[in-house]
């Protein structure tokens, strides 16, 4: 049990820090609150300045315990001394009765569920994968590793900084324990919110609403940041709320500060930005107040917060946005082929149809990845608080933050919406006696665990047990752990691939307990790449047997090049082998050529390396003008070219361009002549030699993946051994 | 104010100098040549009823050991197995009539296919051990996928107890470099 305090010190360590730094901002800006809201609104806006500063520690690789332990206690001590944590607001008036049982009884039924899966070892799949993957390489590089085949180290990563203080000190389940304390706190800011404009039965039922949503308190109770963001979004919205009431001008600065915060969270909370400035902006236009300084303030600061991201991305991956808007910034990291089928997949997750949606959102919840709870089904009634002033605000917050739902239309998404639609729904129902308690005790009962297992998908994304031993640590971790196959495999690389060599899968897992170089197929450029070598073998579409050879008369050319001119939506071009002849003699490839390829100038080498499994892909659709190009250095003789492409090219045409000692491009030959050269020999041992040359030294395959049959049932042909195994998943070393 | 200009300024020039063009174009790179090194030996196309691993590779109606070096056939026994190189290969394959079965069946006809497409059909009148070998035109076989190779025997013996129908005693089966 000892071994669960470092735990609880990591958390209870960090949100006094955040709470601090925020106690002091509102302390020296002087801010006018009511008691619970300055300290509920200052966790959150101290979490923006926690966030900020580990930003600053991460980026000069100063993010060291000690350095963090004194920075941390020296912000918690001047709060104290300066007397910012004195609370000065005035109370609010009590909760009626009734409601202090209802809300009493339901936040302690769900904090024993969330508390204690927060406080268990950290095992979700996506926290694992990346949130504290992530954490994980940041702490042994003492921040900010430059990472360029992981494109979730790309993403914003506020909430990811803050975890990487609460890991250093608590380890992995503080990272867990500081997101539930924001869903603590987003459900106190709901509560204070309905005392605020005097509806506190509103409040309480919305707080408990939101808390017993399974999908909320699954998120929260897990390294994730979906919660975070709801909490950062509903603290945003409160702000402008009592600056709409006071308009007090100092109240610009945690305004600010809260919606670049968003986009530190997630970019999809960008959003937050032109909401605040634009509720600013309409407010004080309507009263013929100067609008500009206002807005201004708001936009500078949360720019503050956003830029240092985006230059972050700028530099290490060269694109500010980077996993997305691949197109407008071209980089050799993520593919734009990557970016178009990750935006269909997750505007789709693979259901047949929208109207899907409605159900796996509110009590399904296997394809979408989590059900909010049955009560949602009701959400469409929450449009009858439009007749309301707050209904008005409630909504219009809700329809904002929810515009880019459709972008990623898994559940997780529209948790920052659950809080608004939450009270907008309590406000319409409040109307009828007795019907909101009986509302929100009916929601409550159809959110516990025990009761959802009996309607929910079977494999729906949720909590499914309160691990209590596991929690106080009675049960030891490894044991804990060791129930969850991902992490077995994390463990079995980790004694099995010394340190140092780096390791090729297919899919993710369990990186946050993985000290080794785990790339994984998707998440870059090169790993895309590293795929299609892998898979070349295999997959006989891939294989350069359509050759096209242009033969012209001999003709001294200083350059070559070889231009697509179809447009092929559904199909990439590629060149395996591009060949010149002069007369039946391949030309030499000499050191003073150049190559270049228009797009992906990067991976350009690949079609002039004599290797049957890898090739220059344009990784985008292919489109006219698309080229691949051999500058000579200096006027050649030749007559004929080859070109060695593969069946998944499509309907590609192509035409040769040769450039002569005058300058132009002129057209050699429009007309290729098609051929099939079938692959006669493995080339196994040729696709696992270039990626050893490429510095991975060992392949998991989990059987899911493609090719995982051949390569278990013939591991020799690859020029493979086993070096481990956990069930059906081989950890295979590359001889 | 001019603090924060010179900071903006600062800032600037720190985000410029951190910026790496990309080069446009590149030299030709190292040549790939064949590769060498780890080979998985004459031997790996062969199945050998005596490895552990073979029933990785049986497809059909090869029962489990009956002895460390060889196994017992229903009508159909198939194998899959991977090629090399498509080139210069012929089919392999040792097995034994058994002399018991072979009175009650009389001579047998045994066809030896690859990937479904019959490459030759022998009939044997005479039980004992017996040798097969055939060159697989290149054109039948893909160095992509499996290989499938099956022997297709036209009469079996049944066992009068249990009714159990056995066909050969196959040691091993596969393709070898000519």
């Amino acid at each position: 049990m000892i071994r669960v305090i470092p735990v609880l010190f990591g958390a209870l360590f960090t949100v006094a820090t955040a709470w601090s730094l925020g106690m002091l901002l509102f302390h020296k800006l002087s801010l006018a609150f009511h008691a619970w809201e300055e300290r509920l609104l200052a966790f959150v806006a101290g979490s923006a300045g926690l966030s900020a500063i580990m930003f600053v520690l991460s980026a000069t690789r100063l993010a060291r315990r000690g350095i963090m332990l004194v920075l941390a206690l020296g912000i918690i001590g001047y709060a104290a001394y300066s007397g910012a944590l004195r609370v000065s607001g005035k109370p609010f008036p009590p909760l009626p009765r009734l409601w202090v049982w209802i809300f009493g009884a339901g936040f302690a039924a769900f904090t024993y569920v969330g508390f204690f899966n927060a406080l268990a070892p950290e095992h979700s799949p996506d926290g694992m994968a990346y949130h504290l993957g992530e954490v994980l390489k940041y702490q042994h590089a003492h921040g900010f590793a430059r990472i360029t085949t992981d494109l979730y180290s790309n993403l914003s990563q506020g909430i990811e900084l803050i975890y990487l203080f609460a890991v250093d000190f608590g380890r992995n389940s503080a990272a867990s324990l500081v997101h539930f304390t924001f869903l603590v706190v987003l459900v106190f800011l709901i509560l204070a919110y309905g005392k605020r404009i005097g509806r506190p039965d509103v409040g309480a039922a919305a707080a408990l609403i939101t808390y017993a949503s399974p999908i909320v308190l699954h998120d929260a109770s897990i390294a994730y940041i979906d919660v975070a963001l709801a909490a950062v979004l509903f603290a945003l919205f409160y702000l402008l709320q009592i600056w709409d009431e006071n308009r007090d001008p100092k109240m610009l600065v945690p305004i600010g500060l809260l919606a670049g915060f968003g986009y530190e969270v997630k970019y999809t909370a960008f959003i937050a930005v032109p909401y605040a400035a634009g509720f600013i902006a309409w407010k004080l236009w309507r009263e013929r107040k100067p609008v500009l300084r206002p807005v201004l303030v708001v936009s500078l600061i949360a720019l503050s917060c956003i830029v240092p991201w985006m230059v972050k991305d700028w530099i290490e991956v060269a694109n500010p946005v980077s996993p997305l808007a691949n197109r407008l910034f071209p980089n050799p990291y993520v593919h734009i082929s990557f970016e178009d089928s990750w935006r269909r997949y997750l505007s789709n997750y693979d259901l047949t149809s929208h109207w899907q949606i409605p159900l796996q959102l509110t009590v399904q919840g296997d394809r979408l990845e989590g059900f909010l709870g049955p009560l949602f089904l009701l959400a469409p009634f929450a449009l009858l608080g439009l007749r309301y002033r707050e209904g008005r605000q409630l909504l219009l917050a809700a329809a904002i933050f929810g515009c880019t739902y459709f972008s990623n239309i898994g559940t997780r998404f529209l948790i920052p919406l659950v809080p608004f639609v939450s009270l907008a729904l309590a406000l319409v129902i409040t109307n009828v006696q007795w019907l909101l308690p009986t509302v929100v005790v009916a929601a409550c009962i159809s959110c516990w665990p025990d009761v959802y297992q009996y309607y929910c998908a079977p494999y729906a994304f949720r909590i499914e047990e309160v691990p209590v031993m596991a929690a106080l640590r009675l049960q030891p971790e490894e044991a804990y752990l060791s129930m969850d196959p991902e992490y077995v495999v994390a463990h079995m690389i980790g004694t099995t691939v010394p340190p140092g060599e780096r390791v090729f899968a297919i899919s993710q897992g369990g990186q946050s307990y993985l000290q080794r170089d785990l790339l994984v197929g998707y998440e870059s450029a090169p790993n895309e790449v590293l795929q299609d070598i892998l898979w070349t073998p295999v997959v006989r579409i891939n294989q350069p047997t359509r050759i096209l050879k242009f033969d012209f008369p001999a003709r001294e050319l200083r350059r070559l090049r070889v231009v697509q001119t179809a447009r092929l939506p559904a199909n990439q071009w590629s060149i395996a082998e591009l060949r010149v002849f002069n007369g039946q003699a391949e030309l030499a490839r000499d050191a003073a050529g150049r190559l270049s390829a228009q797009p992906n100038p990067w991976d350009v080498q690949l079609a002039f390396d004599n290797s049957p499994v890898t090739r220059w892909r344009s990784w985008q659709p292919a489109a006219p003008g698309m080229h691949v190009e051999l500058d000579f250095g200096r006027l050649q003789s030749a007559s004929g070219v080859v070109v060695e492409s593969s069946e998944d090219t499509g309907e590609a045409r192509v035409k040769l361009e040769g450039m002569g000692a005058d300058g132009t491009w002129v057209t050699l030959s429009d007309r290729p002549v098609q051929s099939s050269q079938p692959i006669r020999a493995s080339l196994r041992l040729a696709a696992t030699a270039e990626l050893k040359a490429r510095g991975v030294q060992y392949l998991l395959i989990k059987p899911e993946n493609p090719g995982a049959s051949d390569l278990r049932t013939y591991p020799a042909f690859w020029g493979l051994t086993v070096a481990g195994a956990v069930g059906d998943v081989r950890l295979f070393h590359i001889k | 104010m001019n603090l924060i200009r010179v900071a903006f300024v600062l800032c600037c020039l720190v985000c410029v100098a951190a910026c790496d063009r990309l080069p446009e174009s590149y030299a030709p790179p190292e040549q790939r040549h064949p590769v060498q090194g780890f080979n998985p030996g004459p031997e790996a196309m062969m199945v050998e009823m005596s490895d552990p691993d073979a029933s990785l590779h049986i497809a059909n109606d090869i029962y489990g050991p009956s002895d460390p070096s060889w196994r017992w056939t229903s009508q159909n026994p198939s194998v899959r197995l991977l090629v090399l190189s498509t080139e210069h290969l012929k089919f392999h394959a040792d097995f034994a009539i058994w002399d018991d079965g072979f009175k009650v069946t009389g001579p047998v006809e045994i066809a030896y296919l690859v990937n479904g497409r019959p490459l030759d059909k022998i009939r044997y009148t005479t039980p004992g051990i017996k040798h097969f070998e055939r060159p697989v035109p290149p054109d039948w076989l893909s160095a992509d996928t499996d290989t499938t190779l099956a022997m297709s025997i036209d009469k079996l013996y049944v066992a009068p107890k249990d009714g159990v129908k056995f066909g050969v005693i196959l040691q091993r089966i596969g393709l070898k470099q000519q």
